[in-house]
């Protein structure tokens, strides 16, 4: 009940946050966002023609009155069509957030579990070959351009000139199996990347609390390596490391990932977004940007729900 | 143990790395086994499917492959021939070129959609056209294509300033009976018919219209050869049209010349029933490494285009196109040129460069414009980005056409940095009073360089650097908004062809159809267009063609445009893709595509 009453609290106080974030984003969207209106018009138009589109896309009205009704449409779950394609916002976001996620997701888990396992490892050979290897890899992973791994990956695994074992692009799934045909790659090349940041971040994390009294007390108790990292260190390190974990997968959800969608063909929301902002498609860009930022505050709100469940220490108040 | 583990690591990779050495074939499955799906390649997808805003070429793909119209292009007839398509025979033309009377084909069947009661696509009559042709007018739909039409068909213009209903008569469109269309003109309009094949013409059932609404343009019902079975942003999935007419292809009818088209085998669909495949997917992808590396793949698309960086691995020679003996063995190919232009307009309304009110600048302005065009070396761009593939010429008019005159000087297209000072020294121009050339483009790595390689031939005709300035927008929109307020300077653009008739290129100049119109240069020249309005109503013919090469003279020597070059790209398919590939206004060739087993595919050439 307190959780509850807790994440209400906190959801009511982040309404002027949602406020900030629309604002910003519509005022960004209605003065430097493209004109679309040459887009619909046909090879020579009149004056009236051209106003007549204008009007269509709401360019004529003043900018109060459509962000109350960009506001009055978030409210009311009406989130229009498409300028473009004239597909429901909806329909859009319903069929291309599950691929986003569905690419983005295993590549996101793994990343984290082999990077907190990685770190808890150099943390705790720390100083030896073992954690300056582990840092070297890290560093080469981050020292990459994702476009030179995404590329590099494909040629390898999916080229006829490498394995060819995997498709080069596309989403055709409609089994376990061709999931992971498609996903396969994209996230060996997700991993790759983000193992490098996820391992710094998270060997940070650990070796600060491997500095702690009771790291100490526990080697004197004669606690093994796998109790200790596992039971002590790992335990009291997971505020941060759900902080990082809960923050990112509002842009899991929604952000997706425009190289891996781009470069394997992947029909996923990042793609969407990105060329709905290009072509000033408002009515797909305003509902991506509402739900980031709902999506945002949820994450918030949870992170501080997982750390009350994590140290019971921890007060609501 | 973490020894053990990384050691395992690095053999599972090493592992990976030389099997993937060993293997070089491509995974095309059985040999034997008929397919039944080809899979089409484009840079580009469609945006929507409405035909009214069929204004790209991928969504023109997409509209005739699932729509019909009145007539089409021969299927191996360049620069294009038209046929009946929807349409019984050729129109019958009044004496004056006014009234066109078309007969439809009878028994012809919409596609079963859930928008027809029990779902069962009813006939397709000639009211279907009417209203269709209405929609081109009503600007709820937002219609691209009304200008093809507009002021020609009497009656649209009335039509739509009387509030669109479409109960009350469009008076230049009507429906004799169910299977006669006649169509009146306010003017002579020789290219009507080309019109009538554009997929802007395609015919839609309004029942379908109705039931989806705003969602219509991803919800195609039509009578042609395919249905939409499932669309994405990434690719597009088409199956044949089970209520689809009888149609067999005949190699007569569709312009066969062995010596042209034998190498691609499409003898061997002679006598098919059309659509040949059951299925059709259509990959939409960008980006051109992916696209080619899904082509080389084997088992996925079937037809791409070579990227620019791969001129050297892949071929022997661009032009004439020599793939190297490993992909000839695989691969069919062709150079395929653009069925259009690019070109770079003059603002000729901006007085520092342009048409000018004091005679003696307009002289000097002149002379500026001829210099600029002087240093503007067509043969470095086509080397350095187009492969060499490209071909340029003088005028705005392109080789294909037949107004194209093969005698005009190529002395406007060949660079001369010299020839350009002498220009500029003419006019009075130097350094210090050469007005700041600005270079409007989308931006992008690509224009980025262009601008850098002009710039470079500016430098060279004695142009400041400084003064040649770089004005990027971040997205076609706002390039587009700039022009059509007549804010840049100098605009590179490209231009599709909409039929095969010198009259698209050069209504590009014509004064009434300044910014925000198609004229993006804003020319403005009375006796240009007094010949030109002259010319529109004409029916081929010498004396046609010869006011053509006129107008085209006129546009070199005052030089609202730098022109031209028509792009080629080389084109790749595979040896078991039966096609005669085919871009831009040609429209539905995806019928014709046959693929066989590969122990059937078309040998390549000893």
């Amino acid at each position: 009940m307190e959780t509850l009453q807790y994440a209400l609290r906190k959801f009511i106080y982040s309404i002027p946050l949602l406020f900030g974030v629309t604002l910003i984003a519509f005022t960004l969207m209605v003065y430097f966002g493209p004109d679309q209106t040459y887009q619909f018009l046909s090879k020579n138009p009149t004056p009236e023609e051209i106003e007549r589109v204008r009007s269509e896309l709401g360019y004529d009205q003043a900018f109060a009155v459509r962000y109350v009704q960009y506001l009055g449409d978030l409210a009311t779950l009406n989130l229009g069509n498409s300028n473009s394609s004239g597909e429901r916002v909806t329909q859009i976001l319903v069929k291309h957030i599950p691929v986003s996620v569905a690419l983005a997701l295993p590549g996101f888990i793994l990343s984290v579990v082999l990077g907190v396992s990685i770190a808890l490892i150099a943390a705790f050979y720390r100083g030896t070959w073992v954690d300056k290897g582990i840092m070297v890899f890290a560093v080469v992973g981050m020292s990459i351009s994702f476009l030179i791994v995404v590329i590099a990956f494909q040629i390898i695994f999916c080229s006829f000139y490498g394995l060819n074992w995997f498709p080069v692009q596309g989403w055709d799934v409609d089994s376990v199996g061709s999931y992971l045909s498609h996903v396969t790659v994209p996230t060996m090349a997700i991993v790759f990347v983000a193992l490098g940041y996820n391992t710094r971040f998270y060997r940070a994390v650990i070796v600060e609390e491997m500095n702690r009294d009771y790291v100490r007390t526990a080697r004197a108790f004669g606690a093994s390596p796998v109790k200790l990292l596992f039971k002590h260190v790992l335990k009291n390190a997971m505020i941060p490391i759900i902080t990082r974990v809960i923050i990112t997968l509002p842009f899991i959800v929604i952000g997706g990932n425009i190289i891996i969608e781009k470069y394997f063909s992947i029909p996923g929301i990042g793609q969407v977004t990105l060329e709905a902002i290009i072509s000033g498609d408002l009515p797909i860009v305003k509902a991506v940007v509402a739900l980031t930022a709902v999506l945002y505050v949820f994450a918030l709100i949870l992170t501080d729900i997982s750390y009350k469940m994590i140290d019971p220490r921890v007060s609501y108040k | 143990m973490i020894q053990r583990i990384f050691f395992l690591l690095v053999a599972l990779f090493a592992l990976l790395t030389f099997a993937g050495c060993g293997k070089s074939d491509s995974d095309s499955g059985s040999s034997t086994e008929t397919p039944t799906i080809f899979k089409y390649s484009t840079e580009g997808a469609p945006i929507s499917m409405d035909p009214v805003r069929a204004a790209t070429k991928y969504a023109n793909l997409m509209v005739t492959s699932i729509y019909d119209t009145l007539y089409e292009y021969k299927y191996l007839a360049p620069p294009y021939e038209l046929k009946p398509r929807l349409a019984a025979a050729m129109p019958e033309i009044s004496d004056d070129g006014l009234v066109y009377t078309i007969a439809l084909k009878e028994g012809v069947l919409f596609a079963d959609n859930a928008c027809f009661p029990d779902g069962k696509g009813r006939e397709v009559v000639a009211a279907d056209f009417v209203y269709s042709f209405k929609r081109m007018f009503d600007p709820d739909t937002l219609p691209q294509g009304a200008w093809l039409w507009q002021g020609r068909v009497k009656g649209a213009m009335e039509w739509r300033e009387s509030g669109t209903d479409y109960s009350q008569p469009l008076s230049g469109v009507t429906a004799v009976d169910d299977y006669t269309i006649r169509i009146e003109l306010t003017q002579p309009y020789p290219q009507l018919m080309y019109t009538l094949a554009m997929g802007f013409s395609s015919i839609v059932p309004r029942e379908a219209v109705e039931h989806y609404g705003k969602e219509f343009g991803i919800n195609p019902v039509g009578s042609g050869p395919y249905m939409m079975k499932d669309f994405t942003t990434k690719l597009a999935k088409l199956v044949a049209n089970p209520n689809y007419r009888d149609e067999v292809f005949k190699l007569a009818e569709h312009g066969y010349r062995p010596e042209e088209h034998a190498f691609t085998g499409v003898e061997r669909i002679e006598g098919a029933k059309l659509p040949i495949m059951k299925e059709v997917e259509i990959h939409f992808m960008a980006e051109p490494v992916t696209r080619w590396t899904s082509f080389l793949k084997g088992s996925e698309v079937q037809y791409a285009t070579m990227p620019l960086e791969q001129r050297h691995a892949v071929t022997e020679s661009v032009n004439p196109l020599v793939p190297k003996p490993r992909y000839r063995e695989k691969y069919n190919s062709m150079l395929i040129p653009d069925f259009g232009l690019v070109m770079v307009y003059i603002n000729m309304d901006d007085p520092r460069i342009g048409m000018h009110e004091d005679p003696d600048q307009n002289r000097r302005n002149q002379l500026l414009r001829r210099a600029i065009r002087k240093g503007y070396d067509w043969e470095d761009r086509n080397n350095r980005f187009l492969m060499s593939a490209g071909s340029y010429f003088p005028g705005i008019i392109i080789p294909s056409l037949e107004a194209f005159d093969e005698n005009l000087s190529r002395d406007t297209v060949t660079a001369n940095f010299e020839a350009a000072k002498e220009l500029l020294k003419e006019g009075g121009w130097t350094a210090e009073n050469l007005p700041p050339l600005e270079y409007g483009a989308v931006t992008s790595v690509r224009s980025k360089q262009y601008f850098e390689q002009f710039r470079g031939w500016m430098e060279k005709i004695g142009y400041p650097t400084e003064k040649v300035v770089y004005r990027p927008f971040p997205n076609f929109g706002d390039y587009s908004k700039a022009v059509k307020n007549k804010e840049v300077m100098i605009m590179p653009m490209g231009w599709g062809l909409d039929y095969p008739d010198a009259e698209n290129l050069l209504q590009l100049l014509y004064g009434p159809n300044e910014s925000p119109g198609s004229n993006a240069a804003n020319y403005k020249n009375p006796e240009y267009d007094e010949l030109f309005r002259k010319a529109k109503e004409m029916l081929p013919g010498p004396e046609r063609t010869a006011i053509y090469r006129q107008l085209n003279e006129m546009i070199v020597e005052d030089v609202p445009v730098i022109v031209g070059l028509m792009r080629r790209r080389a084109n790749f398919w595979h040896r078991n893709v039966i096609m005669y590939p085919s871009e831009n206004v040609h429209g539905s060739v995806l019928k014709y595509v046959k693929v066989v087993p590969e122990s059937e595919s078309v040998q390549p050439p000893q």
